[in-house]
C-alpha cells in the first residue's frame, strides 16, 4: 500500500506543475496588475509604476518569471504579491484555517445527513420517506449556493426577530468585539458558523444522499444480502453490517472527488457569509490581478485535491478487503 | 398508492412554500419602512447639519460598526497603495490635517487641529498654520512643524524620490517648510503662488507623528525619509492624533478604535468603540444592517441596493450627488475624430437626460446632467459652459445640420467626410461588468447611428491600460473632481497631462488653467477656469454626463452619521457620533 501512495503522489506531481504552469500563464496573459495605479485620480506618478514593475518582475518573461516562483516556493517564498505589505504564504495559511474549519463541519453534516437519508429513502422505497427525502434531495441539488445562502440569511433575520434576540448572524466568523465571557464567544461563534456550514452541507448532502440510496438499493438486491437474509440474520444486522459497508464504497468515491467542489462552494458560501478564508484569498487574487497570490492558492488547493483522491484510494482498501494493492 | 401521492403533493407544496416564504422574507416594515429621507430628510438642504444630535442627546458609549468595503492593506495615506478610499475612511479618526471637504463639499478648516492658517504674502506666496497648542500626539508629544515637514519632504519629490506616493500636487512648490513658536506656527514659502494651498497637509493627505518616524532612520536623510515613508504604511498605528485610536486590528476582518484619551478637539467621543467591518460584497451589506450587525452603510448606490434598504424597518438612506462624474472622451488621435465638426455633431445627437433617465435615474431621480468640466454644481464657480452648445441635447436635426454644413455627405445613412473618404465604425470601450457604462454605450451608438455613424461596443478589463494606451476612439468613465478645482484642472486637462488620454491640445487653454492654478485672487482664478472650460466644451472632447452620487445607509438611532460625498467619505467627523438617547 506504500508502494501505491507513493506511486500515486509521484504522479501527482507533473499534473500539479502543469497546472500552476496553465494558471500562472493565463493569469500573466489575462490583465495588467498595474491598472489599479494607472486608473488613479490624479495617476501616480511614474516612479512609483516603475517601481512596482520591477517589484512584481513584470518586466520579466512568463517562463523565467514562472520558475524562479517556483524555486521560491522550495524555501517558502510564494511571491510578490500586487499588496506589496503581504505576505502570500502567511495569509494563504491564515485563511487555510478558516477554510478548512468551514468545509470540515460541514462536510462531516453533509456525510451523516446522507448516509443516514440515503439509507432510509432505499429501505422505504416509493413511500412518503422515499419521495420527500427525493424532493428535498433535487431541490437542493437545482439551488445555486448563493441563493440558497441568502435565503438562509434571510431565515436567520427572521429567526432573530422571532425570538427577539441576536442568535443567528449572517457576516463573519465571530463578532466585532466579541462578547464578554468564555460561554458567550462559544454561543456567539456558533451563531456565526450555524448558516454557512447549513448552506455548505446542503448542497453536498443532496448530492450524496442520491449516491447513498443508489448504492443501497443495488447492495439490497444483491444475491449476498438475500443470503444473509435466508440465514435468519435480523434486518438490522444486514442492513449495517452487510450493506451499508458495501455501499459506502462509492459514496468514499464521490467524498473525495467532491472536495474540490466543495471549495469551490466554499468561494460562494465565504463570500455571502464575509468568512475571510480561501475563497476570498482566491477572489481578492482574481480581482487585483495577483497572479502569484491566485497560483499559489490553485497550487494549495490542487494539493488538497490530490491528497483527498488518495485517501479516497487507501480506504478502499479498508472498507473493502477484496480489494488489494499491487 | 393515493395516500402515497398525496403526501408526496403535499410535501411538494410545503417545501415550494417554505422557498417562496423565504424569498420574500424581510420585506415587512410596515409604517416605519425606511426611504429616502427619515433622519435625512433635511439632507438635501443642510447637508452639513442634517441628522444632528447634540452632545446631550447621545448616550455615553456603545458601539458602532460601519461596513467598510476593503481590507486595509496600507496605512500611509500618502503612499499610491494607501491611497484608497476606504483606507482614508478608516484612518481619518487617527490622524490630524489642516482642511477637509465637508458633506456641502466646500474646503474646511480643521479646527481641532489649527486656530488659524492664511496667505500671509503674495510675494513670496506664504501660508502660515497656527497649531492649538493643546493639539498633541496620543502619546503626549505636540503635534507640530516637524510633523509637517516629514509630510512635505514624502511628496515634495526632492528629500524622497524613492517615496511612492500617491502624486499630491503642489508640495513640489513648497521651497520651505519652517517651524517657530516651539514649532506651533508653521511657515511655508512658495516658488510661486498656488491657489489650492489648502489641499496641502489636508485629510487627503494628513499628518504622521515625526517623532515615530524618527526612530526608523535620520529624516535628514532621504534613505530615512523612506524608512519612515514605509513604516507608516505597513505598520498598524498605535499612534493617534485623532479622537480614536486602535484598539485592534484584524487583517480582512475589522479594525476596532476607542476613544484616544488624550484628544485635544472640541467634540469628546461618545462611543466606547468604533468597529469598520470589512465587508466586500457590497450586496451582502442590507442584510447586515438589517440584522444589526452593522449600523452604517456607504456602498455605491444600485437600483437593487437601493430598493432593498427602503424595506428595512428604521433604517434612513440618502443619496448626494458626489465628486465622480461620468463622460465621454473622444480619442482625437483618430484621424477622423480630429476633426471637430464630427465630435460636436455626435455629441449633440447624445439625449444626456434620456441616458440618465434609462441608467441612474432608475434610483436617484435628482440627478440631472452636468455642464462644467471644471467644477460640481456644488463649487464656488459652477456655471453652465454646456448647453449653449447643444451637446447633449440629443438634438439630431442640429447635429446632422453641423455635419452637413462642414461638408459631409451621406448623413443619416453612412456618413462620408469631407475628402471623400467613409467615416469608418468607431470602437467604444466600457469596463466589463459595468451594466450602467453598458447601457450607456448603447444608448450612444443608437444616437451615431441615426447620424449615419457605426460604433462597435467592447469591452476592457483593464481601464487604466486602455486609456493611457490609447485603445479607443470613443470611451466612458468617470473622474473623481478635485475639492481643490485648481490643480485638478493641471492634472486633467493640460496638453501634456498624463491624464489627457485623447490627447487634446489647446495652448491657449493650457495657459488660462495654469495662471488660474497660479492665482493669488480667487475669483480671477474661477474667471479662467471658466474660460478654458468654455473652450474646451466648444471643441467637443469631452462631454461630461452627470454627478454620480454617493449613498449612506444609517440605523435612525445613530446620531450626525452624514453623506459625504467627498473622499473624506462618512467618517469625517467620527467624534460627533453617538446612540440617541431617546431611541
Amino acid at each position: 500500500m506504500l508502494a501505491f501512495a507513493v506511486r500515486r503522489i509521484l504522479i501527482s506531481i507533473p499534473i500539479l506543475l502543469l497546472a500552476s504552469f496553465i494558471v500562472f500563464a493565463l493569469g500573466v496573459s489575462s490583465g495588467n496588475p498595474l491598472a489599479p495605479l494607472l486608473e488613479k485620480n490624479p495617476p501616480a506618478p511614474p516612479n512609483v509604476i516603475a517601481a512596482e514593475t520591477v517589484r512584481l518582475h513584470l518586466d520579466q518573461p512568463l517562463i523565467p518569471r514562472y520558475f524562479s516562483w517556483l524555486a521560491g516556493l522550495f524555501h517558502g517564498d510564494f511571491g510578490p504579491s500586487v499588496v506589496s505589505t503581504m505576505n502570500i504564504g502567511h495569509e494563504l495559511g491564515a485563511r487555510f484555517w478558516v477554510t478548512i474549519r468551514l468545509i470540515a463541519l460541514a462536510m462531516v453534516i453533509a456525510l451523516v445527513l446522507a448516509v443516514v437519508v440515503g439509507v432510509l429513502s432505499a429501505v422505504k422505497q416509493y413511500t412518503v420517506t422515499d419521495y420527500t427525502t427525493t424532493f428535498l434531495g433535487f431541490l437542493f441539488l437545482a439551488m445555486p449556493s448563493f441563493w440558497l445562502a441568502i435565503l438562509l440569511k434571510q431565515g436567520g433575520i427572521e429567526f432573530n426577530k422571532a425570538v427577539d434576540a441576536q442568535v443567528i448572524y449572517t457576516i463573519g466568523a465571530t463578532s466585532i468585539p466579541p462578547p464578554p465571557g468564555t460561554g458567550a464567544q462559544i454561543v456567539d461563534v456558533l451563531g456565526h458558523m450555524v448558516l454557512p456550514t447549513i448552506a455548505l452541507a446542503l448542497i453536498s448532502y443532496a448530492s450524496w444522499s442520491r449516491f447513498t440510496r443508489a448504492s443501497m438499493l443495488e447492495v439490497m438486491n444483491s444475491d449476498y444480502v438475500r443470503l444473509a437474509r435466508s440465514k435468519g440474520l435480523s434486518r438490522r444486522t444486514v442492513m449495517v453490517k452487510h450493506a451499508l459497508r458495501t455501499a459506502l464504497i462509492p459514496l468514499t468515491t464521490v467524498t473525495a472527488l467532491d472536495i474540490a467542489s466543495i471549495i469551490g462552494g466554499a468561494v460562494v458560501t465565504e463570500t455571502v457569509f464575509q468568512w475571510k478564508g480561501m475563497g476570498d484569498f482566491l477572489l481578492t487574487a482574481i480581482r487585483t490581478e495577483d497572479v502569484y497570490a491566485a497560483s499559489s492558492w490553485l497550487l494549495l488547493t490542487g494539493v488538497i485535491v490530490v491528497m483527498f483522491n488518495l485517501i479516497a484510494d487507501l480506504l478502499y482498501g479498508v472498507l473493502d478487503p477484496r480489494i488489494r494493492y499491487a | 398508492m393515493r395516500r402515497t401521492r398525496a403526501a408526496s403533493l403535499a410535501a411538494t407544496v410545503a417545501a415550494a412554500a417554505l422557498v417562496l416564504a423565504a424569498c420574500g422574507g424581510g420585506g415587512g416594515g410596515g409604517s416605519q419602512d425606511a426611504s429616502e429621507g427619515g433622519v435625512f430628510a433635511d439632507c438635501a438642504t443642510s447637508p452639513n447639519t442634517c441628522n444632528s444630535a447634540p452632545a446631550d442627546q447621545l448616550q455615553q458609549g456603545g458601539t458602532v460598526t460601519v461596513a467598510s468595503e476593503k481590507n486595509i492593506d496600507n496605512w500611509n495615506v500618502i503612499s499610491s497603495e494607501g491611497n484608497v478610499d476606504w483606507t482614508g475612511m478608516a484612518t481619518k479618526p487617527l490622524v490630524p490635517y489642516t482642511f477637509y471637504t465637508a458633506p456641502d463639499l466646500k474646503s474646511t478648516m480643521n479646527t481641532d487641529l489649527l486656530a488659524s492658517a492664511d496667505v500671509t504674502s503674495d510675494s513670496p506666496f506664504t501660508v502660515t498654520y497656527k497649531i492649538k497648542p493643546e493639539a498633541v500626539w496620543n502619546d503626549g508629544t505636540p503635534i507640530a512643524a516637524d510633523d509637517f515637514v516629514l509630510n512635505w519632504k514624502w511628496q515634495n519629490g526632492r528629500d524622497c524620490p524613492e517615496c511612492e506616493t500617491a502624486g499630491n500636487g503642489g508640495y513640489d512648490l513648497v521651497t520651505s517648510l519652517v517651524g517657530s513658536d516651539g514649532g506651533k506656527t508653521v511657515t511655508a514659502t512658495f516658488s510661486k503662488p498656488y491657489t489650492d494651498w489648502q489641499s496641502l497637509f489636508g485629510s487627503s493627505a494628513p499628518l504622521y507623528p515625526a517623532h515615530i518616524g524618527a526612530k526608523q532612520g535620520d529624516l535628514n536623510t532621504p534613505a530615512g525619509v523612506k524608512a519612515a515613508f514605509d513604516y507608516f504604511g505597513s505598520t498598524p498605528p498605535n499612534w493617534s492624533g485623532g479622537p480614536f485610536q486602535v484598539q485592534n486590528w484584524q487583517n480582512n476582518v475589522a479594525l476596532t478604535l476607542v476613544p484616544n484619551p488624550k484628544w485635544y478637539g472640541a467634540t469628546k467621543p461618545k462611543l466606547d468603540q468604533l468597529v469598520f467591518r470589512i465587508i466586500t460584497d457590497a450586496t451582502q451589506e442590507p442584510l447586515a444592517l438589517q440584522n444589526n450587525e452593522v449600523q452604517v452603510l456607504f456602498p455605491q448606490p444600485q437600483v437593487d441596493l437601493v430598493s432593498q434598504l427602503q424595506q428595512i424597518p428604521n433604517v434612513s438612506q440618502f443619496q448626494n450627488q458626489g465628486l465622480t462624474w461620468e463622460h465621454f472622451d473622444f480619442n482625437l488621435q483618430n484621424k477622423f475624430l480630429a476633426d471637430k465638426a464630427l465630435r460636436q455633431a455626435l455629441f449633440t445627437a447624445v439625449n444626456r437626460q434620456e441616458i440618465i433617465d434609462k441608467t441612474v435615474g432608475q434610483f436617484n431621480k435628482d440627478i440631472k446632467p452636468l455642464n462644467n468640466h471644471m467644477f460640481i454644481p456644488q463649487q464656488d464657480g459652477y456655471q453652465d459652459n454646456i448647453a449653449a452648445t447643444g451637446q447633449g441635447s440629443g438634438d439630431v436635426e442640429k447635429a446632422k445640420k453641423i455635419l452637413t454644413d462642414a461638408g459631409y455627405t451621406g448623413v443619416g445613412t453612412a456618413l462620408v467626410a469631407p475628402d471623400g473618404q467613409p467615416v469608418p465604425a468607431l470602437r467604444m470601450r466600457y469596463t466589463t461588468g459595468n451594466a450602467v457604462r453598458q447601457n450607456e454605450c448603447e444608448l450612444f451608438a443608437g444616437y451615431a447611428k441615426q447620424l449615419g455613424v457605426n460604433i462597435d461596443i467592447s469591452t476592457t478589463d483593464s481601464l487604466g491600460d486602455t486609456t493611457s494606451s490609447g485603445d479607443y476612439d470613443v470611451i466612458v468613465f468617470g473622474w473623481i473632481q478635485s475639492p481643490y478645482p485648481f490643480n485638478g484642472a493641471q492634472q486633467l486637462w493640460l496638453s501634456n497631462s498624463g491624464s489627457n488620454y485623447g490627447k487634446y491640445q489647446n495652448p491657449a487653454m493650457d495657459q488660462l488653467i495654469n495662471e488660474a492654478a497660479a492665482s493669488t485672487d480667487p475669483a480671477d482664478a474661477t474667471a479662467k477656469l471658466n474660460q478654458a472650460d468654455e473652450m474646451l466644451s466648444a471643441d467637443a472632447y469631452v462631454l461630461p454626463l452627470y454627478q454620480k452620487p454617493t449613498l449612506a445607509a444609517v440605523q435612525n438611532n445613530i446620531g450626525n452619521v452624514r453623506n459625504n460625498s467627498s473622499l473624506d467619505g462618512i467618517s469625517y467627523n467620527t467624534s460627533e457620533w453617538g446612540i440617541k438617547t431617546s431611541s
